[in-house]
C-alpha cells in the first residue's frame, strides 16, 4: 500500500517536472539558436493546389540561406480557416511570421491584426525601394487600405475568366473558336446550348464570396462599395449592378444557366454536362488536367460598349514578426519568394499570375510555359484589366459579405427581381457598416 | 457512512475536477462572452449587456433558423431513430438468413468520416452529372437543385448525416432487440400473438430503455453532425436555408469574428437543449423500463 503511494506521488511528480521542462524548453532551444533564426510562413496551398510548389521553395530557400530556417504551415479552409488560426496565433503571442492573406480579408487584417509596416520593414532590411522599383502602382494598390497604407505586397494574383467547352459549342451549333465576347453573346449562346443539345449553358462559380459577381457588376458600370460623406456605403444599389445580375438570374429562369453549388458546376463542367464556366484561371491547371475535352479559356467578357473592370483574387504576404531578427530573415523570405524564378515556379504549381514587373517575359521559365499555353497566355493579358476586391470595412464587414452570397441565392433561384434584393440587402448592409 | 461517502466524494473529485474545469467553466466563460463585442484578439472587449440577446431576439434570423433546426431534429429522428428501430427489429426477430452480411452491410458506412461521406453525396446529387440525376431521368424528370432550394437542402443534409449515423444507431437498437428474452415471444406466440402484438407488448417496452438513449443521441448528437456537411457543402445556404443553431455559432464566431454574439447563440442553444432534456425526463423516461 505505501509502495503503490509512494510510486504514484512520485509518478505525479514527475509529470508535473516534465509539463513544467516542457514548456521552458522550447525558449532555451531558440536561444541556444541565437544564430540561425526560425520563421514561420503560413500558407493555404493544399497539395493539389500548389502544395508541393511551397515545400520545393521553402527547401530551396533554406538551402541558399543557411542562417535562417522557414517552417512552412498549411492551414485548410483557405484564407478564412487562416485568419481563424492567425487570430488565436497572435492571441497566444505565437505570431507566424510571414502570411498569405486574401484580398477579400484587407480591411479585416488592416483593422483587427498587428501587422508589420512593410515599407518600414523594407527600408530597416536596407531595400527600401524593392516595391516600387518591382512592382506596378495598380498592383501595389491591391494590398492598400483606403488610406494608402501598404499592409502586405501582392504574391498571387488570380483573375475570372471564362472556360467553355469547345465539343458542346461545336454540337450546339457554335462557332468553337469565336467564343462569346459579350454578356449578351454568353446568353444567347447558353440558350442555344440548351436548345440544341439538351446540356446546360453556363455556369458562374458560387464560392462563398462574391468575386466573379463583383467582375459581372462592375464591368456593368456598377459598383460594391462607395463613399457617402466620408463613409463607405452598399454601392450595388444600381441599376447597372440589377441588370448585371439579373442577366444570370434570367439565364438560370430560362433553364441555360446553371444555379448549384460550386463544386456541382465544375464537375458538371469537367464531365461535359456544361457549355462554359466562368471562374478562376486558378482552376486552369486543375481543369486541364480533369476534363476529357480540350479546355478553352477566354477573356471575361463585357457589357457592350462598356470597359471590363475585374477583381483580382488570390493573396499578399504580410509580415507579423515579433523581434528585429525574425522580420529582417521574413523580408529577406519575401524577396526571395518574389524572385522571378520562384514566382515562375510558383504561378506554374498553381495557375496564379505573377504580380512582379517582367516575370512573364523572363525566359528562365515563365515564357516559355505563356507561349505554348494559350489560356496562360490569355491571362496574363488579363492583368491590366485588375482592379481591387471589395472589402468592406469595420468588425461587421464579414457579415456584410455574408449578406452578398445569401442575396445570390434569393436573386438566381427567382425569389425576387435582382433590383429589389440588391436594395434590400444594401439597406441591411448599410446598417451592419 | 459518512466517512463512507466522504471517501466516495474523495474517489470522485479528479473526475469532477476535470468535469468542473473542461465543461462547467467555458459554459460560465461563454455566458461571460456573451455581453461582450469582441472579436478574440483586439485588447480592448467592449461591454455591451444584453445587446448581442436583444439584436439576435430582434432579427428575423432567429426564427428562420429556429425552423431550420426544428425540421434537422425531425427527419433526423425519422431517418435516425424510427429507421434503426424498425430495421433492428426486423434483422432481430423477423429475418433469419444472412444476418451477419447486413449487419455489417449497414454498419459499414458509420466508420467513414462525414466529410467523406459530404463529397460522396455532392456527387451523388449533382443535378447535372449526378447518378441520382440519371436515375431521375429515366422517369423523364427533372433533379432539383438539391443543395440550393429552401428545405429540400435540409433533407439532402439529414440524407448524409443519416448515412453515417444510421448503422451505429441500428446495431445499438439491435443488441436491445435481441437481448429481448426469446421464452416471453414463443410464450406470446403459443397464445396466438400476432408479430404486431409481440411487437407493441413486449418488443416495445424491453427495448425502451436503450430506445430512449438512441433518441436522446440523435437529437443532441445529430444536430453537432450538421456542422461539417453545413460547413463543407452550404456554408448555411441557400440564404440561410441550411443553416441551424449550431452552424450560426460557427459562423458567428469564426467566419464573421463576432465571439460575443456567437456566446450570444451557444447560450441559446444550450437553454434550448435543456428543455429538451427537461421535458424528455419528465415525460418520457417515465414510460421507460429499466431491467435493474
Amino acid at each position: 500500500m505505501k509502495l503503490k503511494q509512494i510510486l504514484a506521488a512520485a509518478m505525479v511528480s514527475l509529470m508535473a517536472v516534465g509539463l513544467v521542462a516542457g514548456c521552458g524548453g522550447d525558449k532555451k532551444k531558440s536561444a541556444d539558436n541565437g544564430k540561425k533564426v526560425q520563421i514561420e510562413y503560413w500558407h493555404v496551398a493544399a497539395e493539389s493546389f500548389g502544395g508541393a510548389t511551397v515545400k520545393e521553395l521553402v527547401a530551396d530557400f533554406n538551402k541558399t540561406h543557411p542562417n535562417i530556417e522557414v517552417t512552412a504551415k498549411y492551414n485548410p479552409d483557405m484564407y478564412k480557416g487562416l485568419t481563424q488560426n492567425l487570430q488565436a496565433a497572435i492571441a497566444s503571442g505565437k505570431n507566424p511570421d510571414v502570411v498569405q492573406m486574401g484580398y477579400s480579408f484587407l480591411n479585416y487584417a488592416a483593422e483587427n491584426l498587428q501587422y508589420t509596416d512593410l515599407n518600414k520593414a523594407f527600408k530597416e532590411a536596407g531595400d527600401e525601394n524593392f516595391m516600387k522599383d518591382n512592382f506596378l502602382p495598380n498592383v501595389l494598390n491591391l494590398a492598400q487600405t483606403e488610406d494608402g497604407k501598404q499592409i502586405g505586397l501582392p504574391y498571387s494574383v488570380s483573375v475570372p475568366v471564362l472556360y467553355y467547352n469547345p465539343e458542346i459549342f461545336a454540337k450546339a451549333g457554335l462557332d468553337a473558336n469565336n467564343p462569346p465576347k459579350t454578356w449578351d453573346e454568353v446568353s444567347k449562346a447558353a440558350k442555344q446550348i440548351k436548345d440544341k443539345t439538351g446540356n446546360m449553358g453556363f455556369f458562374m462559380q458560387e464560392y462563398a464570396d462574391n468575386w466573379a459577381q463583383q467582375g459581372l457588376i462592375e464591368s456593368n458600370g456598377g459598383q460594391m462599395l462607395k463613399k457617402v460623406n466620408g463613409k463607405v456605403q452598399a454601392g450595388f444599389d444600381s441599376p447597372e449592378a440589377a441588370q448585371a445580375y439579373q442577366l444570370l438570374a434570367d439565364m438560370v429562369k430560362n433553364g441555360s444557366g446553371l444555379h448549384a453549388t460550386n463544386e456541382e458546376g465544375f464537375q458538371a463542367y469537367l464531365s461535359g454536362k456544361l457549355g462554359m464556366v466562368c471562374t478562376t484561371i486558378g482552376k486552369r491547371a486543375n481543369f486541364e488536367k480533369s476534363a476529357k475535352f480540350p479546355v478553352k479559356a477566354v477573356p471575361f467578357p463585357a457589357f457592350t460598349g462598356k470597359e471590363v473592370k475585374i477583381p483580382a483574387g488570390g493573396n499578399f504576404l504580410m509580415v507579423f514578426s515579433k523581434d528585429a531578427a525574425k522580420q529582417k530573415a521574413a523580408i529577406e523570405f519575401i524577396k526571395y519568394l518574389e524572385s522571378p524564378e520562384a514566382l515562375a515556379k510558383w504561378s506554374t504549381g498553381t495557375g496564379y499570375l505573377p504580380p512582379r514587373k517582367g516575370v512573364a517575359d523572363d525566359p528562365k521559365g515563365f515564357k516559355k510555359l505563356a507561349d505554348e499555353n494559350p489560356n496562360i497566355k490569355m491571362a496574363l493579358n488579363e492583368m491590366k484589366k485588375v482592379s481591387k476586391w471589395a472589402s468592406f470595412p469595420g468588425a461587421n464587414g464579414l457579415q456584410a459579405e455574408q449578406l452578398l452570397i445569401d442575396v445570390r441565392d434569393v436573386i438566381l433561384s427567382g425569389k425576387m427581381s435582382a433590383a429589389d434584393a440588391l436594395h434590400q440587402t444594401a439597406e441591411k448592409v448599410n446598417k451592419l457598416l | 457512512m459518512s466517512k463512507n461517502s466522504f471517501q466516495a466524494m474523495l474517489y470522485l473529485l479528479p473526475a469532477g475536477l476535470l468535469f468542473l474545469i473542461f465543461f462547467y467553466w467555458p459554459l460560465l466563460q461563454n455566458a461571460y462572452l456573451s455581453l461582450f463585442s469582441w472579436n478574440m484578439v483586439s485588447p480592448n472587449m467592449k461591454y455591451v449587456g444584453m445587446e448581442n440577446f436583444s439584436a439576435i431576439f430582434a432579427s428575423p434570423e432567429l426564427w428562420k433558423i429556429f425552423l431550420n433546426t426544428v425540421l434537422f431534429v425531425v427527419i433526423m429522428l425519422v431517418l435516425n431513430f424510427v429507421l434503426p428501430y424498425i430495421y433492428s427489429f426486423i434483422l432481430g426477430h423477423v429475418i433469419t438468413c444472412c444476418q451477419a452480411f447486413y449487419r455489417s452491410a449497414l454498419f459499414l458506412p458509420s466508420t467513414l468520416s462525414l466529410a467523406v461521406a459530404s463529397i460522396l453525396f455532392l456527387w451523388i446529387y449533382n443535378p447535372l452529372a449526378g447518378p441520382l440525376q440519371i436515375i431521375l431521368s429515366w422517369f423523364s424528370l427533372e433533379s432539383p437543385r438539391w443543395f440550393k432550394e429552401d428545405y429540400l437542402v435540409i433533407f439532402a443534409i439529414c440524407t448524409i448525416i443519416g448515412w453515417k449515423v444510421f448503422g451505429y444507431n441500428m446495431i445499438v437498437m439491435l443488441a436491445a432487440m435481441v437481448a429481448v428474452p426469446k421464452e416471453l415471444i414463443e410464450a406470446a406466440m403459443l397464445e396466438n400473438a400476432s408479430n404486431w402484438t409481440i411487437f407493441r407488448k413486449i418488443i416495445l417496452p424491453m427495448t425502451s430503455s436503450t430506445a430512449i438513449y438512441v433518441f436522446t443521441i440523435t437529437v443532441v448528437f445529430g444536430l453537432q453532425y450538421v456542422l461539417v456537411p453545413v460547413n463543407m457543402l452550404t456554408q448555411g445556404g441557400p440564404d440561410q436555408g441550411s443553416s441551424n443553431l449550431v452552424y450560426i455559432i460557427y459562423q458567428y464566431a469564426f467566419t464573421f469574428f463576432q465571439t460575443g454574439r456567437s456566446a450570444a447563440y451557444a447560450v441559446i442553444t444550450m437553454v434550448c437543449y435543456l428543455v429538451f432534456l427537461y421535458v424528455k425526463n419528465k415525460f418520457l423516461e417515465k414510460k421507460v423500463y429499466y431491467e435493474n
